[in-house]
């Protein structure tokens, strides 16, 4: 008993103070530029650390790196933001996270750097007004970015008969039709983790009310319950009722999707760039194995909007070595080795217009021309929107692929919610 | 010589006091202290709203589903694994031939972090090949396959068994330890006034195990108010919040809404709620130390 009794008080104790943990980070100061960023393992640590000791042999300048994983860093980096402990430079996601962070005085601009290292010329024009601009001014540099679009496997399309890709809503839908009489599950989508469902409703509200009203959408200045945003969820809820989207997306992460896609049992998945990493990885062939084609057009009035996220680097408002964190930005967006092989290590799209395609697999030559040719570039919903409403949206389109024919209450219900965080504001 | 020795316990635990301080009375008053303010994880500027995060708490549908969650978790917790752990406990301690085998194998689960058990019941659950939908196929009862986790009224009770499954080991352990401490000469006096196995099972070995009792009980109910991990692993609290938490919760308004007031405000509500299981686990700790002496 006495045993018994020791054990299980020593326990209960732990178990109380264990429900209220926050940790202290620890940093070291000193001449040098300090980092953190989430490009571990698969997404590039490799490439980031040599990119890095190219700095220093052109600089001199030392980089304290500290990476973190990429779900993990979401935590970490608020962690040293509570200690008032952040490095000189973190990556973020460029749009309303970033937003998010300029609004609460986190972050220093970089204007005069922008200007000095003529970043104009070297970052795409849609990209550097989306992406870098915070309550007019430069907080954001671009270091790479990412590309949505309906990748498909090229073999079970060409079975089916299907030899042009489909370019407007009603070529689409037949293609899904032919598809689904051939045997093949026309689309694969893995919501498990709630963020790929993002793209289809992106697109469908791009595609159908424009990037102007979706502009308004995600600021809070249009609700959920208009028709534009049931209009949209309805061309969703038919795709669903056509039974055309595999059974169970919720219990699929996005590389199920894209699994189901590589092995034939789907045809194709809408998805960012990165899947051709994750292909390429398997050993599918860009161009011969997969391919993609743009979302295809449903109002040909409404300008074509590119859908995709921008991984960014920022300063933070209490950087101990400000002047070496803009040499290291000016250096990571301006030198085209650095961004030439960031690109090809992350399967992105450089964000720096002097890099040389030819580096590109052809698959991604086309993805850069379809952004380029775009009238807009927009960022995915939970980079568009501010962040808790976002997860709203997110947990909405979850529940929608659940049960599609309820979307009218569940717009309702998100729009109950989202006016609240924008109320809050 | 009194007073040297008061000396030296002061010198030896203040290091000891110093750390636990640092690491654990700080952060905790830290986070009650954050859960009076607005403060959003990144600002500056914030600023105490008094109470208004816990009348927020009260009227909020996803931190009610995440405590109706817990809730039916900790039920759970308190009897799903410990009835099996007890059972397995009374099969294995008799000296039958592989015995030892199956003690180990029943408590193999214990030694693997939540992060493996979880992602090994995903695939269990996975709707197109994992095991359970074959099984249930191959049982000839095809109109039971789900898809577990992805739908929200299996996702949650499809954790609890996960759950369950590795910390049956622990109880099992333990009700072990209890039955070698059940006197021998006690169950054979029932014997020869004519108690049957059952009879002496209920009335003589489960009253002896009642300390044990209190112990697993306690356990897997704090265990299972810490629900995190396994969560995050199976589902991330979804089916869109079928499965949450309150610690999913408080991690998501925290981390992913950028609500750190609230999401402390959260986590002293749960903090409150172990606070009081732990306090009547200590009573009845309490209870039976009296009633032994």
């Amino acid at each position: 008993m006495s045993f018994l009794k020791k054990v299980g008080a020593v326990l209960g104790a732990l178990a109380v103070t264990g429900t209220l943990l926050v940790g202290v980070p620890a940093r070291a100061a000193g001449k040098e530029v300090t980092i953190s960023h989430y490009f571990t393992g698969d997404l590039g640590h490799d490439a980031i650390t040599k990119i890095f000791a190219d700095f220093e042999k052109k600089t001199g300048t030392h980089v304290v790196d500290s990476p973190t994983g990429h779900e993990d860093f979401k935590t970490a980096i608020l962690v040293m933001a509570a200690g008032r402990n952040l490095p000189d430079v973190f990556s973020y996601w460029a749009g309303a996270r970033t937003q998010f962070v300029v609004d609460s005085g986190a972050l220093r601009p970089i204007d005069d750097m922008w200007k000095s290292s003529g970043l104009d010329a070297v970052v795409p024009a849609a990209i550097a007004k989306g992406a870098t601009l915070y309550n007019g001014k430069r907080y954001l540099v671009p270091f790479g970015y990412h590309y949505a679009g309906l990748f498909y496997n090229k073999k079970v399309l060409a079975k089916a008969g299907i030899t042009a890709a489909p370019g407007t809503w009603p070529e689409f839908l037949a293609a899904c039709k032919t598809l689904k009489a051939a045997g093949v599950t026309p689309i694969a989508l893995g919501s498990k983790n709630r963020w790929p469902g993002q793209f289809w409703f992106d697109y469908l509200i791009l595609r159908t009310a424009g990037p102007e009203y979706r502009a308004k959408l995600m600021a809070g200045q249009a609700s959920y319950t208009d028709p534009e945003v049931k209009a949209a969820m309805k061309l969703w809820k038919d795709l669903v009722d056509a039974g055309y989207f595999a059974k169970n997306a919720n219990a699929d992460d996005w590389t199920d999707a894209a699994d189901k896609v590589s092995r034939g049992d789907a045809a194709m998945t809408l998805m960012g760039t990165w899947i051709t990493g994750y292909w390429d990885g398997l050993k599918q062939k860009a161009g011969e194995d997969y391919d993609f084609y743009e979302f295809p057009v449903i109002d040909p009035r409404v300008p074509k909007a590119a859908v995709g996220p921008v991984d960014g680097l920022v300063i933070s408002g209490n950087a101990k070595n400000a002047e070496g964190a803009k040499e290291l930005l000016a250096f990571l967006i301006t030198d085209t080795q650095a961004q030439a092989a960031w690109a090809k290590a992350q399967g992105a799209l450089s964000p720096n217009v002097k890099v040389d395609p030819a580096g590109y697999s052809s698959v991604m030559r086309r993805a850069l021309d379809v952004v380029s040719s775009a009238k807009a570039f927009a960022f995915n919903y939970d980079l568009a929107t501010t962040p808790p409403a976002a997860e709203v949206g997110l947990s909405m389109f979850a529940e929608f692929m659940n049960n599609p024919a309820d979307y009218p209450q569940q717009l309702a219900r998100a729009q109950t919610q989202v006016s609240e965080v924008f109320k809050k504001k | 010589m009194q007073r040297s020795l008061r000396w030296w316990r002061l010198a030896l635990l203040s290091l000891p006091m110093a750390v636990y301080v640092a690491i654990v009375a700080w952060p905790l008053l830290d986070s009650f202290y954050y859960s009076v303010t607005n403060w959003n994880g990144f600002s500056a500027d914030y600023r105490i709203v008094g109470l208004e995060n816990f009348r927020a708490l009260y009227s909020d549908p996803l931190v009610r589903g995440a405590l109706r969650n817990t809730m039916v978790w900790t039920v759970a917790a308190a009897l799903l694994p410990n009835l099996l752990g007890l059972a397995l406990a009374i099969a294995l301690e008799r000296h039958v031939p592989g015995s030892r085998l199956f003690k180990s194998i029943f408590y193999l689960p214990v030694c693997l972090s939540a992060v493996v058990v979880g992602q090994i019941w995903v695939w269990i659950y996975q709707p197109d090949w994992g095991a359970l939908n074959g099984i249930l196929g191959a049982l000839g009862a095809p109109q039971s396959q789900r898809a577990w986790l992805a739908e929200p009224g299996t996702a949650l009770y499809s954790i609890i068994v996960a759950w369950s499954w590795q910390q049956t080991g622990l109880s099992m352990v333990i009700y072990l330890a209890g039955l070698t401490s059940v006197p021998q000469d006690l169950v054979e006096a029932a014997a020869l006034d004519g108690a049957g196995y059952w009879r002496r099972l209920w009335h003589v070995v489960l009253p002896m195990l009642k300390p044990a009792t209190v112990v697993v009980v306690a356990l897997s109910v704090i265990n299972s108010l810490k629900g995190f991990d396994i969560v995050y692993i199976m589902t991330g609290g979804g089916p869109f919040h079928a499965s949450d938490t309150l610690a999913v919760a408080m991690y998501d308004e925290s981390f992913k809404r950028y609500r750190m007031g609230y999401g402390a405000a959260i986590s002293v509500l749960l903090f409150l709620i172990t606070l009081g299981v732990v306090a009547t686990y200590f009573r009845e700790l309490r209870k039976l130390d009296e009633l032994t002496v």
